[in-house]
C-alpha cells in the first residue's frame, strides 16, 4: 500500500511537473485551449508574424497606453508589457479584423486575449495594495484609444459569433464573460473560403 | 533565437525536473504528505512569510523616484529621461554585470566595485535624508534596505580589491564618509522602529547586522503614530 502511494505520488508529480513547466515556464498556455473544428494550432498562426511590424517601436504610437501621472507605483516592465500587448492585440483584432476567422489564428488570438486580460488583472491586483488612486492610474493606463478599439473589436467579434465562449474553454476572462454569455449560440459571419 | 534555445533545453529541463521529482518524491513523499495533510486539517502552522508586508518593491518606491535624479548625474541625460524604476533596474543590472566580471577574474584595480559602492551609497544617503516616516512605506523601506546592503557589499569588495582611488572626486575617503553616515542612519532608524534586523534578511553584510542586532535601550515605532 505504501509502495503504491509512493509510486502514485511520483507519477503524479512527473505529469503535473511537466504540465506546470509547459504552462508557467514555457508559457505555452495555448496548448491548454480546447481543440475542435474552430480552433487550430496556435503555433501555426500567421497573424503573429504579420503583426511583427506593429511591435517594432510602440513608443512612437501616441495612442497606446501611457501613464497619466508621475506619482504611481507601476513598474516600467509592466508598463512596457501593457504597451506591447495592446499594440499586438490591436493589430490582431483591429488592423486585421478577419484574422480571427482562420482557425490557427483564432487559437493564437484567444490565447493572447487571455494573456491581455490576465496582465490587466495582475496590474490591478498589485495596484490594490496602494489604494484607489493607484487603481485609478492603472485603469486609466489600460483605457487608451487602442484599448478602447480592442474592446470594441471584441464586442464586435463576440456579437458576430467569431469568438464564442467554447473557444476559451475553462479560461474565460472575467471581463469577457458577460458579452460571451449574451451572444452565446450566435453563428459566425466569417467570410467562407 | 530564444525559441531555438528553449527548444534545445526543453527536453533536458523536463528530464531534469522529472528526475528530481522521481528521486525527491520517493524520499520526501511521506513528509510532504504529512505536511499537506497538517496544513488542511487545521493543525498548528507557522507562516513562512511572517513580516513579508514590511518589505515591498524597491524599484517603484517614491524615494527612488525622488532621489534618482539627484544622485545619478554621471549616468547621463538619457537615464534622467527614463522612468526611475527603469533607471534603478539599470543600476542593478550594472551591479550584476560587475559581479559577473569579478567572478570571471578581472585584474585588480579594474574593479568597478568602488564606483558602484559610491552610486548605491549616494542613493541610500539621499533616501535616509528624506523624512524618517517615509520608510514606513514598504516600497521605500525595501529601497532603503537594498541600497544600504548593496553599498556595504560593494564597499567591502572595493576595499578588498584596493580600488579606492577610482572613487569620483579622487577622494579615497568618500566611501568611508558614506559608510559612517549610513551606519548612523541605520542606528537612528532602528531606534525609530522603521528598520529592523529581519528587514535585511539572513545574508546582510556584517556591519549592518552588527548595528541592527546591537542592544538598544529604548526603541519606539514611529510608523504606529
Amino acid at each position: 500500500m505504501d509502495f503504491l502511494k509512493r509510486a502514485a505520488f511520483v507519477l503524479g508529480g512527473i505529469f503535473l511537473g511537466i504540465n506546470l513547466i509547459n504552462y508557467f515556464v514555457m508559457g505555452h498556455t495555448g496548448d491548454y485551449l480546447p481543440g475542435g473544428e474552430r480552433m487550430g494550432e496556435w503555433r501555426a498562426a500567421k497573424i503573429r508574424e504579420a503583426c511583427y511590424p506593429a511591435l517594432e517601436s510602440p513608443e512612437r504610437d501616441g495612442l497606446l497606453p501611457k501613464l497619466s501621472t508621475d506619482t504611481h507605483r507601476v513598474d516600467w516592465r509592466d508598463l512596457d508589457r501593457a504597451r506591447d500587448m495592446t499594440a499586438a492585440l490591436n493589430c490582431y483584432l483591429v488592423t486585421h479584423p478577419n484574422a480571427v476567422c482562420e482557425r490557427n489564428n483564432r487559437a493564437y488570438i484567444v490565447d493572447y486575449i487571455n494573456r491581455y486580460f490576465a496582465k490587466f488583472d495582475e496590474m490591478m491586483n498589485t495596484a490594490k495594495r496602494y489604494g484607489e488612486a493607484e487603481m485609478s492610474t492603472v485603469r486609466k493606463l489600460w483605457d487608451s484609444p487602442r484599448n478602447r478599439a480592442i474592446n470594441a473589436a471584441l464586442l464586435q467579434d463576440t456579437s458576430s459569433g467569431r469568438l464564442i465562449k467554447a473557444d476559451f474553454g475553462w479560461s474565460v476572462p472575467t471581463a469577457m464573460k458577460p458579452m460571451l454569455d449574451r451572444y452565446n449560440g450566435t453563428n459566425d459571419n466569417c467570410p467562407k473560403a | 533565437m530564444a525559441g531555438e534555445i528553449f527548444s534545445l533545453i526543453r527536453m533536458p529541463l523536463i528530464a531534469f525536473v522529472g528526475g528530481f521529482l522521481v528521486v525527491g518524491g520517493w524520499i520526501w513523499a511521506p513528509e510532504l504528505w504529512r505536511m499537506v495533510h497538517s496544513q488542511f486539517s487545521g493543525g498548528s502552522s507557522v507562516s513562512m512569510f511572517a513580516g513579508a508586508n514590511r518589505i515591498g518593491r524597491p524599484e517603484v518606491a517614491p524615494v527612488v523616484r525622488t532621489c534618482f535624479s539627484k544622485v545619478m548625474d554621471d549616468l547621463g541625460p538619457d537615464v534622467k529621461k527614463m522612468e526611475p524604476s527603469a533607471a534603478y533596474f539599470i543600476l542593478k543590472a550594472g551591479s550584476m554585470q560587475a559581479n559577473v566580471s569579478a567572478m570571471l577574474g578581472k585584474e585588480r584595480g579594474e574593479s568597478p566595485a568602488a564606483h558602484l559602492a559610491y552610486a548605491w551609497g549616494e542613493l541610500a544617503s539621499c533616501i535616509y535624508a528624506l523624512e524618517d516616516r517615509a520608510l514606513c512605506d514598504p516600497d521605500n523601506r525595501a529601497a532603503a534596505v537594498e541600497t544600504t546592503a548593496k553599498f556595504f557589499g560593494y564597499a567591502k569588495q572595493a576595499a578588498d580589491s584596493g580600488a579606492k582611488s577610482m572613487v569620483p572626486g579622487n577622494d579615497g575617503r568618500a566611501i568611508e564618509n558614506i559608510r559612517d553616515r549610513l551606519l548612523l542612519m541605520l542606528k537612528n532608524h532602528r531606534r525609530y522602529g522603521t528598520l529592523v534586523a529581519a528587514d535585511f534578511g539572513s545574508f546582510a553584510p556584517a556591519e549592518i547586522m552588527q548595528v541592527m542586532r546591537s542592544e538598544q535601550k529604548e526603541t519606539r515605532d514611529i510608523c504606529k503614530r
